[in-house]
């Protein structure tokens, strides 16, 4: 269920030889979350929204804590320790699903791929640029606000297409 | 409308990015991702308990095949987990992107997995092409820095 972040930084990078193995691995599981996305849609519309969002998160639960028992004890605090406001984000989560299995069947896969992508790009954007939830305010430089343009424009032109 | 709805549903997500990132920093991605994964479906389990009408077919009834979405999700968690300290961000962020629409118009022009078809078109590569100059313009703002 997760989808790509798209607060993009530069950081220091491997030897040439070994990115190149890794693209496609990465590409490919990029491949993977359009097919979640192309499962959840049909799966959505004969056993319910919410039950096909339960598969996701009831099958991934299973999986990960299954991953969990087996990879030995884990470094860092305990999950009870850390201040509460960071566990809300497994609320959020369910939205995005929800929203995925609604949405594919109408406006079809890659459509709903661009709308989340303008979603999570226009979201940092604002953020950056207004300051909102106590983020610090910083100006936002004409590229970026050309790459948000460019986005709508893209969802405007699928929209109308 | 549903595509204003859609990209709500973005900005949600990179909210719950931006936390679980910082969770998983501390704690390990596997121990934030399992937290995010029973969260969400004890929160739907809740949900279907108390709203959802009740349906013809269950996921029991299903052909198997379909209930195969979370391993994609899983997968590509570990993937990127691998493969982002050594390839940078923003190579992986471009990589799964031009991945995602990919095999998203792939999908939808064949109608694959059960889908309606939504054939490729003129408006469609064009967007394509917008989307990629987008991408363009945020690595080269954001390398700036």
């Amino acid at each position: 269920m997760q989808s790509s972040s798209i607060d993009i930084a530069a950081t220091p990078a491997a030897k040439p030889g070994l990115r190149l193995l890794l693209l496609p691995l990465v590409i490919l599981a990029g491949m993977g979350l359009s097919v979640e996305a192309g499962l959840l849609g049909p799966l959505g519309s004969q056993v319910g929204h919410l039950w096909a969002t339960l598969s996701i998160f009831g099958v991934g639960s299973a999986i990960l804590f299954l991953l969990l028992l087996f990879s030995g004890p884990q470094r860092g605090p305990a999950l009870s320790e850390l201040p509460r406001w960071q566990l809300i984000g497994g609320f959020l989560g369910p939205m995005y699903v929800v929203v995925l299995t609604l949405a594919t069947p109408h406006i079809g896969i890659a459509m709903t791929m661009i709308a989340i992508l303008s979603g999570q790009v226009g979201k940092s954007v604002l953020i950056d640029h207004f300051g909102w939830f106590g983020a610090t305010r910083k100006k936002v430089n004409g590229e970026r606000w050309l790459a948000l343009l460019l986005i709508v424009a893209a969802l405007v032109l699928i929209a109308r297409g | 409308m549903l595509l204003a709805v859609v990209v709500a549903a973005g900005a949600v997500l990179s909210v719950q990015a931006a936390i679980n990132g910082r969770l998983g920093e501390t704690v390990g991605v596997l121990r934030s991702s399992l937290l995010t994964f029973v969260v969400g479906a004890v929160s739907t389990g809740l949900l279907i308990l108390f709203f959802e009408p009740a349906h013809a077919v269950s996921l029991l009834d299903v052909p198997k095949w379909q209930l195969s979405g979370a391993l994609f999700g899983v997968v590509y968690m570990m993937v990127m987990v691998g493969a982002v300290p050594r390839v940078g961000t923003a190579v992986a962020t471009v990589a799964v992107i031009v991945g995602q629409l990919g095999m998203g118009m792939l999908i939808d022009n064949f109608g694959w997995l059960g889908n309606p078809a939504i054939e490729l078109s003129g408006s469609r590569v064009l967007a394509m092409v917008l989307l990629g100059l987008a991408l363009v313009f945020m690595y080269r703002s954001s390398s700036r820095v």
